[in-house]
């Protein structure tokens, strides 16, 4: 064996004593080479990950490269409506037949030698074919599973998955908050951003669901916008709430099962939130307790293992690609309801861009946060990350909030301040490093 | 060169030395109090969005409001991004006058931006569209475009980056 911690007991990794009031996790598990390759085999090339929105790929032809883990795939819509997902690879010399991130190409031909295929992955034209030549042996592998739940298209690179309805669980009624915004379903809004971390994307999966961090990382951004208000440039649905900030608004943190967690918190001024032009038509279309949810709760959705839904301040698809132990890819897209106002979709994409960039204000900051926790976790010296706030106030089962809108986590609190969201995301990662 | 090329560049010029040198209220009063501010993202591999309004940029600052935010999160000094502040160098050329009509003035510079902090350096490349106004004298900027060509971009990136 290479003497990494793999090759002894992965389960040492994580302290999980609950019932002790204990639970924490070994810091190497961000900075060990060794164990990334695990997780790429046995996470990321094992379960559903999320590829793209549906309005990316709205056309026979439109094509979206992305990756499962490491490995290039595109989705491409065909003739017929469907959806397919092809390895990006030629079928000769593996150069990527996407000349770019997305497009539309109804077939597909290869830069390289000039080999062509068809939509639906058939190879179609070899140059200057040698005789006797079974182009069909040269057919494009298509992916084991491909399904979307709400718009939101999933794929897996190992057929033994259970259904991707199944796999979401108690994921599934965050994402119901969304697609609920339109009647019309949801788009990707043109432009887009990407960044390089240098960290590990276990931490991405974190931050996006750390309540707690808000009232420090984010103080400045509570207080820039603060300062602006008193200006008074930006008003009505232009203005960026930021009260939910300084703490002291209600909240809560969910275990969802499968490694999905999730938070919320209460807007204080839900009145600006791009949304509210809807509120009567989500009244009459809609649960009493769904209008709250998607009115007055702001929300970050983490799904296993690669995709972030955010409804809080505006709307972003965030995600990520794993590229080593210590760095990854994000990327960042703005979704928003089909059919809104203008002035409604304007104040969705500056709220957007005040936060949730790295050239905004408050992105900026959580990217500096990771990547000092990810050069802190070299720090073997003191070896565990502890998740234990909040092990005295964990309800098994739905708290008020998820009782009323109809979802049942295995495990939450009423505070976002709390870690134990995190026990269920660790559990899950442990339990795909050890069987697969 | 004319006076007015000379007067151009040098507005321009002194724009990238105010940001270099952290004089950031300097730098705010070279913009007018209704200038805009706009980095736009990229909408694919070769083309940028083109609707501020109803795109995503990378930053839209409708007014220099915009700017005060930026600079109030700067000299906070509670911005985990901007503590310690990056430094940078900003080398300007290319400066051209695309139009003069009255006291408005278009123009184009390019400009290479060195960064030194956490990561070491890096070097980034701007395009700069400047609409220019002149105002009792003075020229003062009305509106910046930037067309920020890194894509896949490197840790933080706020004003004095770009």
């Amino acid at each position: 064996m290479d003497g990494s911690i793999v090759a002894k007991d992965v389960s040492a990794l994580v302290d999980d004593r609950v019932d002790e009031g204990m639970f924490r996790v070994d810091r190497s598990v961000y900075t060990d080479e060794a164990l990334f390759e695990k997780e790429i085999d046995r996470i990321f090339e094992k379960c559903w990950v999320f590829l793209c929105h549906e309005s990316q790929v709205a056309a026979h032809g439109d094509y979206f490269w992305t990756e499962i883990g490491r490995q290039p795939v595109y989705v491409h819509r065909q003739e017929d409506g469907s959806l397919k997902c092809f390895i990006n690879a030629c079928s000769h010399r593996a150069a990527i037949l996407t000349p770019f991130r997305r497009g539309n190409a109804k077939t597909l031909t290869c830069r390289f030698h000039g080999w062509s295929y068809k939509c639906d992955g058939a190879c179609m034209g070899i140059k200057n074919e040698e005789p006797n030549t079974d182009k069909s042996t040269f057919d494009l592998r298509e992916i084991a599973r491909l399904d979307s739940y709400g718009g939101f298209i999933f794929g897996s690179l190992s057929p033994d998955v259970p259904s991707l309805a199944d796999w979401l669980g108690e994921a599934k009624p965050w994402i119901d908050l969304m697609v609920a915004q339109s009647t019309e379903g949801l788009e990707v809004v043109p432009g887009s951003s990407t960044y390089a971390i240098d960290g590990n994307w276990k931490f991405q999966a974190e931050n996006a669901v750390d309540g707690y961090h808000v009232s420090t990382v984010h103080r400045v951004f509570a207080n820039t916008i603060a300062a602006r208000e008193g200006k008074g440039e930006y008003t009505g649905i232009k203005k960026t709430e930021a009260g939910r900030m300084a703490g002291g608004v209600p909240t809560g943190c969910y275990d969802l099962g499968n490694g999905h967690m999730a938070v919320w918190a209460q807007h204080t001024t839900p009145e600006v939130r791009p949304i509210w032009e809807q509120k009567e038509r989500l009244e009459k279309d809609l649960t009493p307790a769904q209008v709250d949810w998607i009115l007055t709760k702001g929300r970050n959705l983490y799904i296993f293992p690669n995709v972030m839904l955010m409804d809080n301040p505006s709307t972003q698809i965030r995600v990520m690609k794993p590229l080593s132990a210590e760095r990854m890819d994000v990327s960042v897209y703005c979704v928003a309801p089909k059919g809104e106002s203008d002035t409604a979709r304007a104040g969705r994409l500056r709220k957007f861009e005040d936060f949730y960039l790295t050239a905004g204000m408050a992105t900026s900051d959580d990217l500096a946060a990771l990547e000092d926790t990810q050069e802190g976790s070299l720090a073997t010296g003191a070896k565990w990350n502890e998740f234990t706030r909040g092990m005295d106030s964990i309800i098994y089962g739905p708290d008020k909030a998820a009782a009323a809108l109809g979802f049942n986590p295995p495990a939450c609190t009423e505070n976002w301040d709390h870690e134990i969201h995190y026990h269920g995301f660790y559990r899950q990662w442990l339990k795909m490093l050890e069987e697969n | 060169m004319s006076d007015l090329q000379q007067e151009v560049t040098n507005l321009i010029y002194r724009e990238s030395t105010l940001l270099d040198r952290r004089e950031w209220d300097d730098w705010i009063d070279l913009y007018t109090e209704d200038a805009v501010y706009w980095v736009p993202s990229w909408a694919n591999e070769e083309e940028t969005t083109d609707d501020p309004e109803l795109q995503l940029n990378l930053i839209y600052l409708r007014n220099r409001g915009g700017l005060e935010d930026r600079v109030f999160r700067i000299e906070s000094r509670d911005s985990y991004a901007s503590v310690p502040l990056d430094r940078t160098v900003h080398v300007v050329g290319n400066v051209l006058i695309e139009s003069e009509n009255g006291d408005e003035i278009e123009a184009t510079a390019n400009c290479i931006i060195h960064t030194y902090g956490k990561k070491g350096g890096l070097t980034r490349g701007s395009l700069y569209d400047f609409s220019l106004r002149r105002v009792d004298g003075e020229l003062r900027i009305t509106r910046k475009k930037i067309t920020f060509i890194d894509d896949r971009l490197e840790g933080p990136i706020d004003v004095y980056h770009l």
